[in-house]
């Protein structure tokens, strides 16, 4: 196997690494929020500097390959996608950590109606579905997968839009729960940014695979 | 460009073909003359009693041209055994230094004896090895005939290996390989063919000289093969019986002509042969 | 062992009065493969060949300095020894047109006159031709002349030639200038397998060759070593401004 062969090899699993290490940070803070965990979110805060150091790394290497190897095409659009790939996955993995606050300064879990009728947990669940979809869509090489991530994220930018009406309207009858509304509404907020960040990964694996420039345009599912 | 201007051109480039034409032809007539003329006058003396009998005395019919035979190839290979070392090694020395004083004066001097006539030569022989000596003898011969094939295998040999590409002497130099390794093991090998050929080509020059010999090697009506002795060679006997006023030995010199003659043809085709052979494809 | 293999200290090779490698200090790692760039007529070939003593083949040529191959003095041992403990790769193939495959590859010994068996012959045969992925393709055609063969494999036997002998070391002067893209990679693929019995130095004009193949890299630049350092480093961010516009392609 050429040289270059290797490095991209081993670039792709340190990826697949982060990608594990971020889906697990959007996954122990979503425990954390229904069990109200906080010695967990408190892992999840601590464990954001592995995210930050495999975010460098993985640069640094991208940095290495574009010097040493001068790749082209298909081996060009990888490393490109997998530096912008990396920061998505970073601002993932931020998200997480700012969940994860919130539970730590939270002082009542939340209230079970206010979650039922903002729907947050479904919108949580699709968000991390997305981010395993991708993950598998990078592993195999599979557009179709990568595709069907843009529809998820309409589900997700529905229940966002729709979350300010039905605050608004649930707080006429339970003004008390206001703090908590505001909070879940910067959860929704953040989740929200979730899905773009994750629909950007998917428009980044499409164009690694197919040269296809997504970006800025109108998606058909 | 007028049409009859261009008309003209063509008529005249055509017309210096046909003239290179007829110019090849031309050369190619000479030999094709001797070849005819000399077989046609000397086939019918040739025969077994010709090839190994000596001569017989003024009068009697029959004889042959033994000695001659023996003589000339003894002469030649004494001449060879002298010549093909020195000239060989010289060569190898020329082209690995290319400007050294030494080596300008060799290539100078090569150069020169090339040009010199081949009776001055046989004078020369004469005065070294005959009058201290006191005797006529085949070995003053050789050394004259040696004198003569030198320059040829000298530059030869120089420009073969000269031909050869450095990086075949850096890649044996690279491997360890001491000097003379280098040379002996690698360079010579692979331009054996043109040394060869060059050793070829200098003893076919020699073969036919009759002038160093007429005061060296002399001339002897027997058989003889020591080389001390003077010794009768192929050149030697054409030259004196064809002067002779007996047919049968102008019958003798025609024989001996073809004989030579068909000789320095072989040797010529054989080199060719060899040379394609032994060819090292770079 | 040490980790030095080869150390050059105020190092200088001129041809007459042209001083064309000047005051070069440099330590080469074992087991590494180390890159020597420059523009041409930098003094890169030449510093090359003064590691094997080639150098000084040529008429008129000196150098002077200190150059050690395992803390022993280079100019100090006989020059057959060096050659025979530091081998080379030229730039055109150069295998002996009048020998076979098998006797190019055993030339080291057989023309130098060492008398091995029969087994141990084709042993260092199979081995050395193994060593450059030659072996599969060659092993039914060891007693034909290799002038069948192609371009990447001719180089490639010239390499299985150096490496028969044992070197400690392997020079290569711009192996792959001569060759087509795709023995240029068969070649290079094998510089990371031999870097495990040997220590590489190959001299290059293709700075992306440089790039791709070896652990540190030197930069010549008429006459004098200007940067030397982990390749990684010298590709993406390099100390001396000359070594940055030579590998932006500010000059040539």
């Amino acid at each position: 196997m050429a040289q270059i062969e290797t490095e991209l090899q081993l670039l792709k699993t340190e990826a697949v690494n982060m990608w594990t290490l971020v889906n697990s940070q959007l996954s122990k803070a979503r425990q954390a929020f229904l069990t109200f965990d906080k010695d967990l979110a408190r892992e999840v805060v601590l464990k954001e500097k592995r995210v930050n150091g495999s975010e460098l790394k993985i640069d640094r290497d991208c940095e290495n390959i574009f010097a040493l190897f001068c790749p082209v095409a298909i081996d060009l659009r990888f490393l490109l996608a997998v530096l912008k790939i990396n920061s998505n996955l970073e601002r993932i993995g931020d998200i997480a950590e700012g969940i994860a606050k919130y539970i730590i300064d939270a002082e009542v879990p939340f209230s079970k109606e206010l979650l039922d009728v903002t729907r947050v947990l479904p919108m949580y669940e699709e968000a991390v579905n997305m981010l395993e979809d991708t993950q598998a869509a990078f592993e195999k090489e599979d557009t179709v997968l990568a595709r069907s991530v843009f529809k998820k994220d309409d589900f997700l930018d529905g229940i966002n839009k729709a979350s300010n009406k039905v605050l608004e309207n649930h707080l006429k009858d339970h003004p008390e729960d206001t703090p908590q509304a505001l909070w879940l509404l910067s959860i929704m907020r953040k989740l929200e940014r979730v899905g773009d960040q994750s629909k950007n990964v998917a428009e980044e694996i499409i164009f690694y695979l197919e040269a296809k420039v997504l970006k800025h345009s109108k998606k058909f599912a | 460009m007028h049409a009859s201007n261009v008309k003209y051109r063509l008529g005249k480039s055509y017309g210096f073909q046909i003239l290179t034409y007829v110019l090849a032809f031309a050369c190619v007539i000479p030999l094709l003359a001797i070849l005819f003329f000399i077989i046609k006058a000397g086939i019918t003396k040739i025969n077994w009693h010709f090839l190994i009998n000596v001569p017989k005395p003024v009068g009697e019919s029959g004889g042959g041209i033994a000695n001659a035979l023996v003589g000339s190839i003894l002469i030649i290979i004494v001449a060879a055994i002298i010549a093909i070392p020195i000239g060989i090694l010289a060569g190898i020395y020329l082209s690995e230094n290319r400007k050294s004083r030494l080596a300008y004066w060799c290539r100078l001097s090569t150069d020169i004896l090339q040009g010199v006539p081949s009776i001055v030569i046989g004078i020369v022989a004469y005065f070294w090895l005959v009058k201290p000596l006191g005797k006529f003898s085949a070995l003053s011969g050789s050394v004259a005939l040696a004198i003569m094939m030198l320059p040829i295998v000298v530059r030869s040999t120089e420009e073969t290996l000269k031909l050869l590409p450095d990086s075949l002497k850096e890649a044996a130099l690279a491997l360890g390989m001491p000097f003379h390794r280098v040379i002996f093991k690698v360079i010579v090998p692979v331009g054996i063919s043109g040394i060869l050929s060059g050793v070829m080509l200098s003893i076919a020059r020699i073969t036919g000289e009759t002038a160093p010999l007429l005061f060296t090697a002399f001339g002897n009506p027997y058989l003889t093969t020591n080389v001390t002795q003077p010794m009768q060679s192929l050149p030697l006997l054409i030259f004196n019986y064809a002067t002779s006023p007996y047919n049968d030995w102008h019958d003798l010199a025609w024989g001996a002509s073809l004989i030579l003659l068909l000789w320095v043809l072989f040797l010529n085709i054989f080199t060719k042969l060899i040379t394609r052979k032994w060819k090292v494809q770079l | 062992m040490e980790s030095t293999i080869i150390k050059s200290r105020n190092f200088n090779a001129s041809f007459g009065t042209n001083h064309v490698v000047k005051n070069v200090n440099i330590d080469i790692p074992r087991n590494h493969v180390i890159a020597v760039m420059g523009p041409s007529g930098c003094g890169k070939t030449t510093y090359l060949r003064c590691i094997n003593r080639m150098h000084e083949l040529i008429p008129g040529a000196t150098c002077d300095g200190e150059m050690k191959l395992n803390d022993e003095n280079i100019y100090e041992m006989h020059p057959i020894f060096v050659r025979l403990k530091i081998g080379m790769v030229f730039q055109r193939p150069n295998p002996f047109p009048n020998l076979s495959i098998y006797d190019n590859v055993i030339a080291g010994y057989k023309l130098n006159g060492v008398k091995l068996p029969k087994a141990e012959r084709d042993r260092i045969v199979e081995h050395s031709l193994t060593r450059v992925a030659l072996w599969n393709e060659v092993k039914d055609s060891l007693n034909k002349k290799g002038s069948f063969l192609s371009g990447g494999q001719q180089q490639r036997l010239c390499i299985a030639r150096a490496v028969a002998m044992e070197p400690e070391v392997l020079l290569f002067d711009e192996p792959t200038s001569a060759l087509d893209p795709i023995s240029t990679s068969t070649v290079e693929e094998l510089f990371h397998e031999l870097k495990v019995n040997y220590t590489l130095i190959i001299v290059t004009h293709n700075m992306q060759q440089a790039a791709r193949v070896s652990d540190k890299t030197a930069f010549f630049y008429m006459g004098e070593l200007v940067e030397y350092d982990e390749t990684k480093t010298m590709f993406t961010n390099p100390k001396d401004n000359r070594t940055q516009n030579y590998i932006t392609g500010r000059f040539s």
